[in-house]
């Protein structure tokens, strides 16, 4: 209301739509990935509009990449404890695992 | 006497005149000066007359100063002309100006035109303060304001205010109201509907048959000289009933005293439609009276939300009368406040705003151009979270940080820069925006206080609470209202300083909640949503708050501790969160809802009352397990509301949608409902304006939809139509356990590809985008979760890890 410059939603939507071109070029699937992306950096417009950058798309890829990132430590963080999981099941067995612990493991083993 | 800005009335010598102890009722002009209405302690009226001349002062050459001079002594205007000095807001030093006094304070608006007509590139100030107004300020007085009043032989002598605006618990006087209103529901009578008058006053109702007009207006003058009411309040007066009761006394001859003043005419005020935060506002016309208040409950601002107790409050602190308050929103309220401010200090009112935006690099202008911070919230259901709100966080910071046109850029020092921006604020005197708002913020806390205090049946307890509300509008107006390109003491920089200064805030305290190990789910301007495993309780909370007191210098307040809370997906986007569509449940099972289509004014109130039914069941549940298992409860009542709907046997008042009209009727080109609805209410003789808003019946067939004032008795509904709004309105709710449209209708409409008992959900910690992935078939599942890379990659993994542990 009342503002000179557009909003920073008005600022994605502009540059969501100027990638409409590449977008329908994408395969079905490549198409899902970039939405998924797009969504995702939706999901940082106010810190966008705080910084105030000139170039507001090099923010919107690096709000992307956050939240890939935070996906890549969650992904990262459940293997972590389907592995712990599995070798808590190998010592429950009756027949111990002779030298399948790698270092991590013994990391978490540690009270 | 005559008025002098900022100037106290000076009184020679105590006298011996008869003096009257009242309250100030009315004051409006009248030949050389002003009528004045007291209501004394036994609810007596007195008029007294007052002489008085309003001044307005015109600044520029001199040579064009004295040509309008010239020009009013030709005319042979009743004017009183010099030259004197007076102060700029905001060149902060006297300049000369011509001071133009009006002996007849009537003649003022039209004089003033005449004058701006002739010159209007010259300076104007003073010019449309109204006179009620000036009248208040320059006697020290206020509306309502308990008073002592010298008088002889009807005149004033001396009057003086015994009491101050900012009283927390003032006494009123004793009122007598009318009230007025059509039989049956309450419909618009303007667009058809037409019943029997019914008054009440006094205790007593009295109905008039509308087919005996003349016995109306008879009775009602009866009534008028009987009981001699102060207050005229009505439903649909404004637009309806006195224009139409006057119709009827000039018909018959019959004269009716709707005035007190017999020697005023009403004033009557034209409809208009006009824009205000992007959407058009209708504003109906007005009907005043004189030594009486007419307040119409159907043309009211607000009227819900403050009542008559908040108006009244509004009117003793902005000086503007009682019936304007009733109808105008509240920035014209707060606005008039800072219009009192300049005048107490003597500084001169401009007529028109000559504060152009300064120039900005395009640098300046992508950091200042922006507003308060607004997060995308973690989306889902959560348990435990706290709500931290800035108590009236922008009028907050232009006190603290003294936020005012006139100090933000102000070169008169080194000033303070303000954060993101640099621009220096004044720091060596208040400016005139804090100097207003710190007083009220300071009796909005003791209202606070008090409400807090009070027992549950004080009836003190709800005034207290309509005044504490009335507060709350005028504080939020006074932020747009320094940004806002008409108002007198509005400066865009001003307004820049105040969000960067909100930012800056809430990013500091955003800093200090993480610093404490909290998790911060959502950010939104002044409020933060925030939580921490163990910390449930109110008490958690006490540190960090009084760490963010100190550290910003602001009020912050604990909203209260959800045992569960929803932040919701985009409608259009399910993959991105919106900022304010969330409902939850506080600790002592009392619910926030917002942006859900119960708040929503366009919901039909069948919907609105299932959608907040079911909230009641859900809010039983205490924490995310709670809300879970409180899901089939939930969906029992959704179903027994549906099968009323279903059956027809929801009443049609109940389902009535709401809209408001954007355009002129003939002026819609595609054939929406609200398009249908208007062109049936305009073949009806209605006559509608952009800003108004309509109620209709949505209906089957091919008209869709019709306006409810040409509605008789019960008619059958659009089902479908009302079912879609109501399994929308309930798939909000479940949302964020994953339950979408097609659960809902396999729920609630038994169609195909039923898939569990109903209510019951897929496992905790399903993906919400996903709910039946649980018990999904592997096949047609290839773009869900269990098809990504990753997922197939963890599996790979776990049946290595698990063959080996083997």
């Amino acid at each position: 209301m009342g503002r000179t410059l557009p909003s920073i939603t008005q600022t994605f939507l502009q540059e969501q739509q100027s990638l409409a071109r590449f977008r329908r070029a994408l395969r079905l699937d490549d198409q899902r990935a970039l939405d998924d992306l797009l969504a995702a950096s939706r999901h940082h417009l106010a810190e966008a509009a705080y910084a105030s950058h000139l170039l507001p798309f090099e923010i919107m890829l690096l709000a992307m990449l956050v939240e890939e990132h935070k996906q890549v430590l969650r992904l990262r963080e459940e293997l972590e404890t389907l592995r712990w999981d599995a070798r808590s099941l190998s010592t429950s067995s009756p027949r111990p695992a002779s030298g399948g612990q790698t270092g991590r493991g013994q990391e978490h083993s540690k009270p | 006497m005559t008025e002098l800005s900022g100037r106290p009335l000076a009184i020679a010598s105590p006298s011996n005149k008869p003096t009257l102890y009242g309250w100030l009722f009315d004051a409006y002009p009248s030949g050389t000066g002003m009528a004045v209405w007291l209501i004394d302690a036994d609810g007596q009226a007195h008029m007294f007359h007052d002489d008085f001349t309003p001044v307005f002062y015109v600044r520029g050459p001199r040579q064009d100063l004295h040509d309008l001079c010239q020009m009013l002594r030709a005319r042979r205007e009743p004017v009183e002309l010099d030259r004197t000095e007076r102060i700029d807001l905001f060149l902060d030093h006297p300049v000369e100006v011509l001071r133009v006094g009006v002996r007849s304070p009537g003649l003022l608006p039209r004089l003033f035109r005449q004058v701006a007509d002739f010159n209007p590139y010259l300076t104007y100030y003073d010019a449309d303060i109204p006179l009620p107004q000036r009248y208040v300020l320059t006697r020290q007085v206020f509306p309502l304001a308990h008073c002592a009043v010298e008088h002889e032989a009807g005149q004033i002598r001396h009057i003086q205010a015994l009491d101050t605006p900012w009283e927390i618990d003032y006494r009123l006087p004793p009122l007598r109201v009318m009230a007025m209103r059509l039989g049956g529901e309450l419909r618009n009578p303007a667009r058809g509907h037409r019943g029997d008058l019914l008054v009440q006053v006094e205790g007593e109702e009295y109905p008039f048959k509308r087919e005996h007009s003349r016995e109306m207006v008879l009775g009602i003058r009866h009534l008028l000289e009987r009981h001699d009411p102060d207050v005229l309040v009505t439903a649909y007066g404004d637009s309806y009933l006195l224009p139409r009761l006057l119709e009827l006394a000039r018909h018959y001859g019959i004269s009716l005293p709707l005035n007190r003043d017999p020697d005023q005419a009403i004033a009557h005020k034209p409809a208009r439609s006009y824009f205000s935060y992007g959407r058009i506002v209708f504003s109906d016309e007005q009907h005043l009276l004189f030594g009486r208040w007419h307040v119409d409950r159907q043309n009211a601002f607000l009227g819900d939300d403050y009542g008559l107790d908040g108006a009244l409050e509004i009117a003793r602190l902005s000086g503007l009368p009682v019936q304007t308050v009733a109808r105008v929103s509240t920035g014209t309220g707060i606005s008039a406040m800072q219009v009192s401010t300049a005048w107490r200090r003597g500084v001169l009112v401009p007529w028109q705003k000559r504060q152009p935006e300064s120039l900005k690099t395009g640098l300046d202008l992508l950091a200042a151009d922006k507003g308060g911070l607004v997060y995308a919230p973690l989306m889902g259901l959560h348990e435990h979270v706290a709500e931290l709100d800035f108590t009236a966080m922008y009028p907050s910071i232009m006190v603290h940080f003294n936020l005012s046109p006139e100090t933000v850029g102000a070169k008169c020092c080194e000033g303070v820069p303000v954060p993101e921006l640099g621009t220096p604020v004044c720091n060596h005197r208040q400016g005139l925006v804090p100097e207003t708002l710190a007083p009220l913020l300071e009796k909005r806390n003791q209202y606070k206080a008090r409400i807090r205090e009070l027992p549950e049946d004080d009836p003190r307890k709800e005034i207290f609470r309509r005044r504490y509300s009335a507060h709350k509008w005028l504080l939020v107006t006074c932020f747009g209202y320094l940004g806002y390109k008409n108002a007198r003491f509005g400066r865009i920089e001003a307004h820049e300083a105040v969000t960067a200064y909100g930012r800056e805030v809430l990013l500091r305290a955003k800093e200090l909640v993480e610093a404490r190990g909290f998790r911060v789910l959502h950010l939104y301007v002044d409020g933060l949503w925030i939580d921490k495993p163990g910390a449930s309780q109110r008490p958690n909370y006490e540190a960090l708050l009084d760490e963010i007191r100190a550290q910003t210098g602001l009020q912050i307040g604990l909203e209260g501790v959800y045992r569960w809370l929803a932040f919701l997906p985009s409608r259009v986007e399910a993959r991105v969160p919106v900022a304010n569509r969330y409902f939850g449940t506080f600790e002592d099972g009392s619910t926030k809802v917002r942006g859900i289509e119960a708040r929503r004014h366009d919901t039909p109130n069948f919907v609105r009352e299932t959608q907040l039914g079911m909230l009641a069941i859900l809010a039983e549940g205490q924490g995310v397990a709670g809300f879970r298992a409180a899901v089939p409860a939930a969906i029992e009542y959704a179903a027994r509301q549906l099968h009323r709907l279903r059956s027809g046997q929801v009443p049609v008042r109940e389902l009535l949608v709401t809209h408001r009209l954007s355009r002129q009727p003939d002026e819609y080109i595609a054939r929406t409902v609200a398009a249908r609805v208007a062109l049936e209410l305009t073949q009806a003789g209605v006559s509608l304006s952009p800003g108004e808003k309509l109620r209709f019946l949505l209906v089957p067939g091919p008209e869709k939809a019709r306006a409810w004032e040409l509605i008789q008795g019960e008619i059958p509904y659009d089902r479908q139509a009302y079912l879609q709004l109501f399994i929308r309105a309930i798939e909000s709710l479940l949302a964020p356990v994953g339950v979408d449209q097609s659960t809902l209708e396999t729920w609630l409409l038994g169609q195909t590809s039923y898939w569990g008992p109903v209510g019951v959900l897929p496992p905790p910690g399903t993906d919400g985008r996903w709910p039946m992935l649980a018990n999904a078939r592997p096949v047609g599942a290839e773009h869900s979760l269990l098809a990504t890379s990753a997922f197939r990659e963890i599996q790979r993994e776990c049946f290595a890890l698990t063959r080996q542990a083997a």
